[in-house]
């Protein structure tokens, strides 16, 4: 097979106008997965189906990841001019100074794909697409016009992380109910608060449990204390 | 005085009844004693695997349902006939082996027709 | 009502043989408590193994497993509970004929086992109906479910015809429906049905 960056150039010789980036993968298994632009994304699938060579005909696995908004402190070496008096004389000297900079590295969806050929039997080719943010641009082009197989595994991504797939055929949810809310698979996920009988919690249970029986016992002491009030 | 060949059937057929309605009986007696019935909305509902119930039953069906049984017993005809005639095949002689060849060109011949009339494409 | 037990032992000696209408109803019902044929998860497995040639369940008489809850008396809840699937069993359960009973088989239907803390698991059927007898494992084997079984019977065998302590289906004041949760934003509503099962008490 074609090594990936072999891969990267052929789309972006066939597709025009796609932008293509590596994601290494520092791993033994070195599976580096291609970045796809969500606008291109749809041709540059059909490119990787139908391509002569490549013939990847065959879509194993989707699968959605949460990506958190991320606090990244980097050090970085900055060079400035410092004036400094040696032997009596003002000189204007570059300096090289250590810096730390914080900055946030806004949180994203992405779905990843995994493709293989049966035809040529070689795999696999990993696809990455990235929504704009968590909240409010989650959209993505579907694939499952090109690879069938990605029609379930896309609802259920869908379903659990909340990336809404433009052009599939039936985007509903597959695991939980049509009218739940929530997408569980999201880390910022709140689970319902049913932590009330756990005869034997531990860790995070253990602290849920604990947090549980707080907010009863003070919601109890609060209704005692306001009927109290109400008496006199 | 003699009794009419009638009478001990008479008197059989009232057993018959009494076997069979005699429990039945018994059991709403004890039913009206013991049990008290308890219907409710839930348990009135039409069964559908647990789900509620959505439309009328009485709809009608695609003909299609009924062809595929009737093509799928051309199948199974043919194997339940197949395996014992290949069991004895080598002991066989020819006009065993014409007249099976006709039987299974038979069955053939209705899978062909169906084949021709566009019963094997599901819409 | 009841027969002296020495009593009834010396007649039997004797070629006589006693009983009362309570022993004899009790009697008729623990020997033909059919089960609704419905597994949830691979406790149904071990369950179908159950009425297999090896364990046999037909020694007890619940042999017939039955594919509809009008003709069924006994609920077995085989594997996990899924908060999409329980609205479903609790209506099955609703639709079964009284006397019915139910054993919750394995980890997952008796609290939510291994997916306690999943989004999508009930924690334990016995939140929303009346359980007679609960089963551990992951899953139990056959010869605990045929032990549940036996609980059962010799739970049936003590029940009484008469008087305050008579099982609900002799009683015409008991619960005959238990509600369905509904499918709720971010969880089933109600969570639990009070009514059914307390919040148990744990003394630490």
């Amino acid at each position: 097979m074609k090594s990936i960056e072999e891969i990267k150039s052929a789309i972006e010789a066939a597709v025009s106008g796609a932008r293509v980036g590596i994601v290494p993968n520092g791993s033994p298994s070195g599976q580096h997965s291609l970045l796809l632009d969500p606008q291109h994304a749809v041709a540059v699938a059909k490119f990787l189906r139908d391509d002569k060579e490549l013939q990847l005909d065959f879509l194993s696995n989707a699968t959605g990841v949460d990506w958190l908004d991320k606090e990244i402190t980097e050090k970085v070496k900055v060079t400035r001019p410092v004036t400094k008096t040696v032997d009596g004389v003002d000189q204007t000297m570059e300096e090289t100074v250590e810096e730390t900079r914080k900055h946030v590295q806004p949180g994203y969806l992405e779905a990843v794909y995994h493709l293989y050929s049966m035809a040529r039997k070689h795999g696999p080719v990993i696809l990455r697409m990235r929504t704009g943010n968590r909240t409010d641009q989650v959209e993505l082009p579907s694939l499952t016009p090109v690879w069938r197989s990605a029609e379930f595994q896309e609802r259920e991504i869908f379903d659990l992380f909340g990336i809404v797939f433009t052009g599939h055929p039936d985007l509903r949810r597959i695991l939980m109910w049509d009218n739940f809310k929530d997408h569980p698979m999201r880390r910022d996920y709140v689970e319902p608060d049913d932590f009330e009988y756990e005869p034997t919690a531990h860790d995070e249970v253990l602290a849920r449990a604990a947090a549980h029986r707080a907010a009863r016992q003070g919601s109890a002491v609060a209704a005692a204390e306001a009927n109290a009030g109400a008496e006199r | 005085m003699t009794l009419s060949p009638y009478f001990s059937l008479t008197v059989l057929f009232v057993a018959a009844l009494a076997f069979g309605l005699t429990p039945l009986g018994l059991a709403w007696l004890w039913g009206r004693a013991f049990s008290p019935a308890k219907p409710n909305a839930t348990k009135n509902a039409i069964y559908e695997c647990g789900l509620e119930s959505r439309g009328d039953a009485w709809m009608q069906f695609r003909p299609a349902y009924y062809l595929y049984a009737i093509i799928f017993l051309i199948f199974d005809v043919e194997a339940v006939f197949l395996l014992p005639f290949a069991v004895v095949f080598t002991g066989l002689g020819y006009a065993a082996c014409l007249s099976m060849l006709v039987f299974v060109l038979l069955l053939v011949e209705g899978l062909a027709w169906a084949w021709a009339k566009g019963v094997l494409t599901w819409e | 009502m009841a027969v002296d037990e020495k009593l009834k032992i010396e007649l039997g000696k004797q070629g006589v043989f006693v009983t009362t209408l309570q022993e004899l109803y009790n009697w008729g019902r623990r020997s033909s408590i059919w089960p609704m044929q419905f597994g949830l998860a691979c406790c149904a497995i071990e369950m179908i193994a159950t009425t297999m040639a090896r364990y046999d369940m037909a020694r007890f008489g619940a042999e017939v497993f039955r594919p509809s809850p009008r003709q069924a008396d006994l609920m077995i809840v085989s594997g996990t509970v899924t908060k999409k699937m329980a609205p479903q069993v609790v209506r099955l359960y609703n639709q079964m004929a009284e006397p019915k009973y139910v054993i919750a088989m394995g980890a997952c239907a008796i609290s939510g086992g291994p997916f306690k803390q999943g989004y999508n698991v009930l924690k334990g059927i016995d939140r929303y109906i009346p359980v007679d007898v609960h089963i551990p494992g992951c899953p139990p084997r056959p010869e605990a479910l045929l032990h549940a079984f036996i609980t059962l019977q010799k739970k049936i065998d003590e029940q009484h015809l008469t008087g305050e302590e008579r099982p609900p289906h002799l009683d015409g004041g008991a619960q005959g429906e238990f509600p369905v949760p509904e499918y709720g934003e971010h969880d089933l509503e109600p969570p639990s049905n009070p009514g059914v099962w307390p919040v148990p008490i744990t003394i630490r």
